[in-house]
């Protein structure tokens, strides 16, 4: 007995002694690491190490045991993953491997070892395909005949190079990191909705939108978790900001443009009527007064701070060919604006554009701002928008447009959402809307369309070729036509 | 009570006693009608909310609406008009008996079966205070689970007993609590 576990012992020091793994020299380690986006700390976290030991790595020193092991399977991984860039020296990698085998061949047991069947589908580091085996670390094809573009590939290295970089990208992401956090929300209430409703699309939808105020603060209250600043649902707001009468507005002004150039280039033009995608889920993104507004006098801006100021507009010169970005105003006079429409103002009036004087402040109210409020918000509700566009998935879609649409609209004085009293907020954020759709006619003007029209919050009528000036889609950051008309004489 | 302010206004801060912004938080939630009394839709609404049923009526004569059968016809007839006086009185009955027949929903409401509500309180307001009496105040908040003595003292229309709740209430915030007995609003959702 004895004697056999002195053998076991020698033979398990043995096998620990066996050939070093090989490893890329340490100049080399660092370029996988970088190339990669991965920091030292990641790796180190993965490794189970300091980062400054990874620092060591790549500075000359090497790992030894089993720690050395999973550094190689790692440098492996990387270097797999990033093949496919350096798509031109797939023939070289090839002919290496061809050659490896030959040298060395493996017997049998040893192959099925190192085949791992992937989950996910990783291209092929020899043709580009996606392929469901990984060996040795190199996702690949086990039969030579699937690996088909194995030639195409080097003859077009140019537009092919930057196809693969996207794909293996997207995929790694998701592979390894489980869906979760705020986004899960969603997915998970139209999957119920879906199943309490056996799947009826209408019925779903309908349920969703009816609890879509309630689940925009559940999810408000997720995407806060751990942030550096409360929400204040219940501030005590100026007088300014509550309505004069039960079913009357309050004092501010929020700028809607609505304006129709008078006179219109000569000729018959046909005019596209574009509608900008998800203005309000945009606008989340604006400077929000964080804590209870407090008042001041004077002229001047604070640009961490945010509220609603009086001012008196400047003269607006352009109204032939460009809204007035206080949108129209019949009354002449002092008016309480917020802060992305003065914003807009003293941008207007800067040292770039120069199109009017700075507006005069006589007052404002505001509070310490930060344009991360609704951040994580509008970006997992735009990340689930996204997804439901590109799924074809109409009830995502519905319920996310009600969501932040509800949210917005209700977040002041209504008694559909008690949870959040910010008319600043509301206005603040429609303000943004407005100003956004300004910035874009400014934009196609610049870029010498004709802006025949700024109406509401998403709607601008241009005459000339509007695609090279805005993408067309679904997405928030595109345009698509609403309707085209032809104006002018001979029409 | 600690850190509380022996002369409230002394120095200049400005707000109003915790149980009075709890008391107008509860006043928003619970609603009612907007037209203004003055006005005859608002006068006849509340004259339609008092008399709707018998019991309604000796709800309202309870809360201080002392006039006759006679002269409420006359009013509902549209023969008379209610003085100002009377139009004072209307409005407080019809404030005591929306209060007492609300508070039964709001409470439950509020206490969620004893889960409770997340309360909002802002701070006295101390811009008007020289900096050397100036005090580090925040905005605090608590989840208040028994809303009991609260919603009973708003719907009596009891100051005394709001205030006494008020600070049975802003205890729970801590050794600074006394900080809180004047805020300038109190908010919460129902």
């Amino acid at each position: 007995m004895n004697d056999s576990s002195d053998f076991d012992a020698i033979d398990s020091l043995l096998s620990g002694v066996a050939p070093q793994v090989p490893l890329p020299d340490p100049a080399e380690r660092r370029d996988l690491r970088e190339r990669a986006h991965l920091s030292k700390a990641r790796v180190a976290e993965a490794l189970g190490v300091s980062p400054s030991t990874v620092s060591g790595w790549e500075t000359g020193r090497d790992p030894v045991g089993e720690v050395r092991k999973r550094y190689a399977y790692l440098l492996d991984g990387l270097r797999a993953k990033l093949a496919p860039e350096a798509i031109e020296d797939a023939e070289a990698v090839e002919a290496e491997e061809e050659a490896e085998a030959e040298e060395a061949p493996v017997p049998a047991a040893a192959v099925d070892d190192d085949v791992e069947v992937l989950a996910a589908p990783e291209p092929c580091v020899l043709c580009g395909n996606p392929a469901a085996q990984r060996i040795d670390g190199f996702a690949q094809h086990l039969d030579p005949a699937e690996c088909t573009a194995a030639e195409p590939a080097p003859k077009v290295p140019a537009p092919k190079a930057p196809a693969p970089e996207a794909s293996p990208r997207k995929p790694r992401g998701r592979a390894f990191q489980e869906e979760s956090g705020p986004g899960e929300l969603v997915t998970r209430a139209v999957a119920a909705a879906l199943a309490d409703h056996g799947g009826d699309v209408d019925d779903a939808t309908a349920a969703l939108v009816k609890h879509a105020i309630p689940d925009a603060m559940v999810l408000l209250d997720e995407t806060r978790k751990g942030a550096r600043y409360d929400v204040v649902a219940h501030p005590a707001l100026p007088k300014i900001l509550r309505k004069q009468t039960a079913k009357g507005a309050d004092q501010v002004w929020e700028a809607r443009p609505k304006w129709t150039r008078r006179v219109l280039p000569g000729g018959a033009h046909e005019v596209t009527a574009l509608d900008m995608n998800a203005a309000y889920l945009s606008a989340l993104k604006t400077h929000l007064p964080i804590g209870q507004l407090e008042h001041s006098s004077g002229f001047e801006h604070d640009r961490r701070r945010a509220g609603v100021h009086l001012i008196t507009p400047p003269e607006w010169e352009y109204e032939d060919v460009l809204p007035n970005p206080i949108g129209n105003r019949d009354e002449p006079g002092p008016l309480w604006v917020t802060e992305p429409t003065l914003r807009l103002l003293l941008r207007l009036s800067g040292p770039k554009h120069r199109l009017c004087e700075p507006p005069e402040i006589h007052e404002s109210y505001t509070s310490g701002s930060t344009e991360n409020l609704l951040e994580k918000f509008r970006v997992t509700l735009t990340d689930a928008r996204a997804r439901a566009i590109e799924a074809d998935d109409e009830v995502t879609l519905e319920y996310v447009k009600a969501m932040y649409s509800k949210f917005v609209s209700t977040m002041g004085e209504s008694n559909y959402n008690r949870e959040l009293y910010r008319q600043d907020w509301m206005h603040l954020i429609r303000s943004q809307a407005f100003a956004n759709l300004w910035m874009k006619a400014w934009k196609a003007h610049e870029e010498g369309l004709h802006v025949v029209r700024a109406m509401g919050t998403d709607e601008l009528h241009v005459i000339g070729d509007w695609r090279r000036v805005f993408p067309e889609g679904r997405g928030v950051t595109e345009v698509k036509v609403k309707d085209t008309y032809t104006v002018g004489e001979g029409s | 009570m600690p850190e509380k302010s022996i002369q409230f206004g002394l120095f200049g801060a400005r707000g109003i006693k915790g149980g009075e912004a709890v008391a107008n938080q509860l006043d928003r939630l619970a609603g009612g009608i907007a037209t203004p009394v003055t006005a005859k839709r608002g006068w006849t609404a509340r004259l339609n909310y008092l008399t709707r049923t018998p019991h309604a009526v000796r709800a309202a004569k309870a809360a201080g609406l002392t006039v006759t059968d006679r002269t409420l016809k006359a009013w509902r007839d549209g023969k008379r008009q209610p003085s100002r006086a009377s139009l004072e009185k209307i409005e407080r009955a019809y404030t005591a008996v929306r209060r007492q027949n609300v508070a039964k929903h709001l409470l439950k409401r509020l206490n969620r079966d004893g889960r409770g509500t997340r309360i909002e309180i802002h701070p006295l307001n101390q811009s008007q205070v020289p900096q050397p009496h100036k005090r580090v105040l925040s905005m605090r908040t608590m989840n208040v689970r028994d809303w009991d003595a609260l919603v009973t003292a708003w719907a009596a229309g009891d100051t005394g007993g709001l205030e006494t709740a008020w600070d049975d209430t802003v205890v729970d915030l801590g050794s600074d609590w006394g900080q809180y007995e004047y805020v300038t609003n109190v908010g919460f959702a129902a």
